[in-house]
């Protein structure tokens, strides 16, 4: 929850500019090397914390260092006037600016905040149009009726177990290739079978591995996974009954799936008795 | 009889049953079109619209006539938002992230802008925010730079001038001067989530000092 903090709220300029307001630096005569150093052992903190949104934390190290560099040879820009030139200069502008853009944002929620307390005609339709289409693009329909489905059966699962909860790491039962192996030979049987019927009265290892071993069978195009509309359950169909019937061995699972895949009882959940 | 009616009562009909915002010349339009007379000027326009609103103050009414976008839209007052807001519950829109905030800013005020300026101004990429601002129509394609790669240029919309209050961009607030911002002490506020997010996560910095941004930084003051 962090992260999004990190991500929405501080940038780059941001942290020059904390580190600046924080020592009453003079922004105008920054001590680069300093703020060079600070600046990156701050970024290896924030590597830890967030991997995604550091690079351009690292450009603006990068681009530190290579000011600090810069001040310690000696100056060969000159400006028009033959004066050396500042190599913290071009920084220092755009530190500068970017300061007077934050404020102008600023104002500008001000003003936003002040404007949304009038309501004008036609505002309760116009939004809800909004907020559908945002809703519309931002999901992904299909896979995220197939995780609530998911959500479902194991919460219909959890309502039959009424002990607590036990912390223990309870050894795996079930593989992914297992079930991939317990799917194929079932819709050797029927060509369709709802998921609910695959899981009847097992374990959340093995509902959870079944799951996986649906996904991969669906990747590798050996299924066809059908979500029905209230996205409770979800039908499983042979796609190519050729490749099932063959006697061609199973694609591997790929090494990130199989990490993950040999599914336990979830860490700090129930434990499987 | 049409003729029989005053500016201030056509202009509010019209205003009343607009849902955008109507401009000056739009409103004298349409009294020419259906008086047959000729065409009210728009300062006559404007004089009926500051009438109706006096009119409005005088009689205590819970609306009045904004200058929005280059047009007039009827509104609410604000101090009757509480219950506006209550009836439409489900569709408030969110705030808008800083990082919205801040490219909408930067193209505000620099438009037409390109991306690579937004992106040089904010230190980040603003590919996201942009596309977003763009399906929000908030930010519109104005063409593209003659520069190398002939790189979109984007402006605001009218839809930015309404959702902000603005009647034009001459009306953006003015930008501060940065010696004036500095010496801001509301500056501060954000870097300090900053150094709560390192205390809660127990992630021991050296050189930030937990106790907040106030403490001096004794052994290394410089600057």
């Amino acid at each position: 929850m962090y992260r999004v903090e990190l991500e929405q709220f501080e940038g780059p300029m941001d942290l020059l500019l904390f580190f600046i307001k924080r020592d009453e630096i003079d922004i105008y005569d920054i001590p680069i090397a300093r703020i060079a150093d600070e600046y990156l052992t701050y970024v290896r903190v924030m590597e830890e914390i967030d991997l995604d949104g550091v690079g351009d934390f690292i450009y603006m190290a990068a681009l530190l260092i290579n000011i600090k560099a810069r001040m310690l040879l000696p100056s060969q820009d000159a400006d028009e006037e033959g004066e050396a030139v500042d190599p913290r200069r071009e920084l220092v502008e755009r530190l500068l600016e970017y300061v007077r853009f934050k404020e102008a944002a600023d104002q500008l929620s001000t003003r936003r905040e002040r404007r949304r307390e009038h309501f004008v005609r036609g505002d309760a339709s116009a939004d809800r149009e909004r907020v559908e289409e945002s809703h519309e693009v931002e999901v992904d329909a299909s896979v995220f009726e197939l995780v609530e489905a998911l959500g479902r059966v194991l919460e219909a699962d959890e309502d039959d177990d009424e002990s607590e909860p036990i912390h223990e790491v309870a050894p795996l039962e079930h593989t992914v290739e297992e079930q991939q192996r317990y799917v194929v030979e079932r819709l050797r049987r029927d060509s369709q079978v709802s998921f609910r019927t695959l899981i009847r009265g097992e374990s959340r290892g093995f509902v959870i591995a079944t799951f996986l071993a649906l996904l991969e069978l669906t990747r590798q195009q050996h299924l066809r996974l059908r979500v029905a509309e209230r996205a409770s359950d979800f039908s499983v169909e042979a796609r190519d009954d050729a490749a099932l019937q063959s006697d061609r061995p199973l694609q591997q699972v790929p090494p990130g799936l199989q990490g993950d895949g040999a599914v336990g009882p979830p860490s700090g959940r129930s434990g499987e008795e | 009889m049409p003729d029989d009616h005053t500016l201030e009562e056509a202009a509010e009909a019209i205003l009343f049953a607009a849902d955008e915002p109507v401009s000056a010349s739009h409103i004298a339009r349409i009294m020419a079109d259906v008086t047959g007379h000729s065409e009210p000027s728009e300062d006559d326009i404007d004089a009926a619209i500051d009438r109706l609103n006096a009119a409005y103050e005088e009689h205590g009414r819970t609306f009045v006539v904004e200058a929005w976008a280059g047009g007039y839209r009827m509104v609410t007052r604000a101090s009757f938002s509480s219950f506006a807001k209550a009836f439409y519950v489900e569709e408030q829109e969110t705030n808008l992230s800083r990082s919205l905030m801040e490219t909408l800013a930067v193209i505000a005020y620099r438009q037409p802008a390109t991306r690579p300026e937004v992106d040089f101004v904010r230190g980040v990429n603003s590919d996201y925010a942009i596309r977003k601002l763009l399906k929000m129509d908030l930010a519109s394609v104005e063409g593209r730079a003659d520069s190398v790669g002939r790189p979109l240029l984007y402006g605001t919309t009218d839809r930015f001038l309404e959702q902000f209050g603005l009647d034009a961009l001459d009306d953006l607030p003015t930008l501060r001067e940065v010696e004036d911002l500095l010496d801001d002490p509301a500056f501060d506020d954000e870097r300090a989530k900053l150094l709560q997010l390192d205390r809660e996560e127990g992630i021991s910095v050296d050189m930030i000092d937990a106790e907040g941004i106030d403490a001096s930084d004794d052994e290394d003051s410089s600057g």
